[in-house]
């Protein structure tokens, strides 16, 4: 199980960001996510692992300073 | 501690006005020259037109001095202000300071906004504005006392040089053991020594039992400050209310600054970390998105970026709360406690270091080839110290740092400095030279467009070459962030009216890695509502990162999600709780959209703010040189080929670069007259008369700006 922005969602063995992002059916185009509170960006989303009882925050807007 | 002694020179007491739903009523001249001491009025019509902060202290400064004047001219006016927002205790980012000048490095006006407790405790005293014009060879302090009523031009002597140590001492002999009431803004001997200049602002941080500073970077403004013979403004004032700012609406205000107070602290720990980080969160982001400067913005990336990203600096950062303003629920002005500097005056002390934040990292670090966060935490302290924009600073030696590469420059003109890309001994070496006005360093500290003719004119270097890797344009180096692939973040520098600074407008995700809006017209209608919305902030006194650095979870479902409707429609309640006019999101837009225009007929006055002036070098628009162009070139073949259709076969780089160029700049071009005929300028970038008098800022003195300048 994964928490993602308070939801509750399956985890699989292997999985990516790029497959929880997925697996979420919203087609909002993340650029940044939280896992665990660490920083992915999508160049790394179909690589980076989302471990089992990860909490992840969806950041839709990066602002600058 | 050094003992200081001062002697009065003048003293105003006068009569505090009691705040009135945000706004003191009138503003506070001195003029060093002679010691006057004026206490001016605010009309009604000034309210209307220019709101407060920012424009209040354009108002001030228009009418102090003529287009021919220059940075260093006696009447040019250091204006500080608030805003009629500034100073609420329970709004988070209500503490800013707006800082207006002609600058030293543009010779336009140049306007920079800063956090600790100094507007507030103006405005507090009795003044929406504070205007210093003149100059004395005495070395002077401005004392603003709202506890005793009494305004005073102070000599002073035996106060050290550095920035951090005059602020403490002057806490201390000010603060009458109430170190929480007292506010300074000063500068160091980098201001003296260059054009470069920073003004450091204050506050008391009660549960560190020790002075904080932010700064004031842009333009050189602590330069004029340095310039005028002042060593210091220090404002005292006593406890912070919600009642102090007199509200029109105390309820309503309430209701909406708890509302935005609670979703910083729901949704800031999820998103950007600000309260724990701050800004840093950006550059492993920047970095991911080829969009962090390296070496003087040839490349946006680097392998050893996440050296220096916010893991880092979580734990370097002290912990604690880091509001520069009372109530600040974002709390992002993080420090470092103990940092003992390698080099220099400070070399095996201990010092507290006010950063280092997300700009200064790149430009301090990246930039220059340096990936080492303590080095930067020494940087950021010494910029502070001796009172030198950390961005400038970094855009100034990455620009040496790659003309030495390039056998533009050599030992023989640094002083025997080796500038070659990841020397820190040498940043630092320059640096300090810096501060002492010495060697090399006194070169750069002129800032980028005035090495790049020292260059060319007495060193023989490439003028052209120079022109395409010097990252400044009106004169201000760029700020840290890599513009080669989002054309509107071009305009956002390019096109923002001081010189290019990211706070008019940072649209790199919207239009680069979104590409949220594609077209010319959505380009330019971005680089007309952004830099609009940011302005208000300024004219409110207030911080723009509670706007949209932390967002709604449900903002994404929204219709536009970079504006943050949400949030904008909350600022226009605050507007409306604090003054008492019923304002909606629009109304905000309308307001900036004077003061906005204003400056830049202000621009046009002081012999900018045309066309020409909004140009930029290659280099923040694509690859200037074979290797760039290689390094990303599937990048930028998929590019010819694909948007501009152009068939790349049997081409070399070479005339790859020069295609891609041609079409880069057409496009830049293209952008200009977009944005311009969205503003309501003209083809010149001046703004028409129609405009001026659809935004009521039809006065006499700027119809006659405008006709003089073929605009009639």
């Amino acid at each position: 199980m994964v928490r993602v922005d308070g939801r509750e969602l399956e985890w699989h063995e292997g999985m990516t960001v790029a497959d929880l992002l997925r697996g979420l059916a919203d087609l909002y185009p993340y650029a940044v996510v939280r896992i665990d509170g660490r920083v992915v960006t999508a160049p790394e989303f179909d690589k980076a692992p989302v471990p089992d009882n990860a909490e992840v925050s969806l950041l839709h807007l990066i602002a600058g300073g | 501690m050094a003992q200081i002694t001062v002697e009065e020179i003048r003293r105003l007491n006068y009569e505090r006005p009691l705040i009135e739903k945000g706004y003191a009523n009138q503003t506070l001249q001195i003029n060093l020259s002679d010691s006057a001491v004026v206490v001016k009025p605010v009309t009604e019509k000034m309210k209307e037109v220019f709101v407060g902060g920012k424009g209040f202290d354009l108002w001030l400064l228009w009418h102090a001095v003529k287009g021919t004047t220059k940075w260093n001219d006696p009447e040019n006016a250091l204006c500080i202000a608030s805003g009629p927002l500034g100073g609420t205790s329970i709004y988070p980012g209500s503490g800013k300071s707006l800082v207006t000048s002609i600058s030293a490095t543009t010779g336009s006006v140049i306007d920079s906004n800063v956090g600790g407790y100094f507007g507030p405790y103006l405005k507090f005293s009795g003044f929406d504005a504070l205007e210093i014009m003149g100059k004395t060879k005495v070395p002077s302090i401005v004392f603003i006392d709202g506890i005793e009523r009494r305004v005073q031009i102070l000599e002073v002597a035996g106060l050290p040089d550095e920035a951090h140590e005059i602020t403490e001492i002057l806490t201390d002999w000010f603060g009458q053991g109430k170190p929480r009431n007292i506010s300074v803004v000063s500068t160091g001997p980098g201001a003296r020594h260059t054009l470069i200049g920073c003004l450091n602002f204050s506050w008391y941080d009660l549960q560190r039992s020790r002075t904080r500073l932010k700064q004031a970077g842009r333009g050189g403004i602590g330069t004029v400050f340095a310039d005028k013979g002042l060593r210091a403004i220090v404002a005292r004032w006593d406890t912070v209310t919600i009642s102090t700012n007199h509200p029109a609406d105390e309820i309503a205000l309430k209701k909406v600054a708890r509302l935005h107070s609670r979703e910083i602290m729901e949704q800031d720990p999820k998103q950007n970390h600000m309260s724990s980080v701050g800004t840093a969160h950006l550059v492993t982001i920047m970095n991911d998105y080829d969009l962090l400067p390296v070496h003087n913005y040839r490349y946006g990336q680097h392998d050893d970026a996440p050296s220096m990203g916010e893991d880092v600096y979580r734990r370097l950062f002290d912990k604690g709360f880091d509001g520069c303003w009372i109530g600040c629920t974002l709390a992002c002005a993080h420090g470092v406690r103990d940092f003992v500097p390698t080099s220099g005056p400070y070399k095996g002390k201990r010092v507290f270091v006010d950063g280092p934040e997300y700009e200064t990292i790149a430009g301090c670090g990246s930039n220059l080839g340096i990936f080492d966060p303590l080095f930067v935490v020494e940087m950021n302290f010494y910029c502070d110290a001796y009172g030198l924009d950390s961005i400038s600073v970094g855009t100034s030696i990455a620009f040496c740092m790659e003309c030495f590469e390039m056998g533009l420059i050599s030992k023989k003109e640094t002083g025997g400095i080796d500038l070659f890309f990841g020397n820190k001994e040498s940043a630092l070496e320059l640096l300090h030279q810096m501060a002492r006005g010495e060697g090399f360093g006194k070169v750069v500290g002129q800032g980028v467009r005035r090495m790049k003719t020292i260059f060319a004119e007495d060193y023989g270097a490439d003028r052209a070459l120079l022109g395409d890797i010097g990252m400044e344009a009106k004169g201000l180096e760029f700020s840290e962030y890599m513009s080669k692939e989002s054309l509107a973040q071009q305009g956002g520098y390019g096109l923002a009216l001081k010189g290019p600074q990211h706070d008019e407008a940072w649209l790199i995700f919207l239009d680069m890695v979104h590409n949220f809006i594609p077209t010319f017209e959505q380009k330019a209608e971005a680089l007309h509502w952004f830099p609009l919305f940011r302005t208000w902030f300024g004219l409110c006194g207030l911080c723009k990162l509670p706007w949209n650095d932390v967002t709604p979870a449900d903002n994404k479902q929204t219709k536009e999600p970079a504006k943050v409707m949400q949030h904008v429609d909350w600022y226009a309640q605050y507007f409306s709780a604090v003054t008492g006019a019923q304002v909606g999101p629009d109304d905000l837009i309308a307001m900036s959209e004077r003061v906005y225009t204003f400056q830049r007929v202000f621009c046009v006055k002081m012999g900018f703010g045309r066309r020409e002036h909004d140009a930029i070098p290659y280099r923040a628009m694509g690859p200037v040189t074979l290797e760039e162009y290689e390094s990303r070139r599937e990048r930028y073949d998929t590019q010819l080929r694909e948007v501009y259709g152009i068939d790349i076969e049997g081409k070399d780089t070479a005339e790859k670069v020069r295609l891609l160029r041609r079409l880069r700049e057409e496009r830049y071009e293209q952008l200009k007259d977009a944005v311009y005929a969205r503003r309501g300028w003209t083809r010149d970038g001046i703004p028409t008369v129609a405009t001026v008098k659809r935004l009521g800022i039809d006065f006499p003195e700027v119809l006659e700006v405008l006709k003089a300048h073929g605009v009639e």
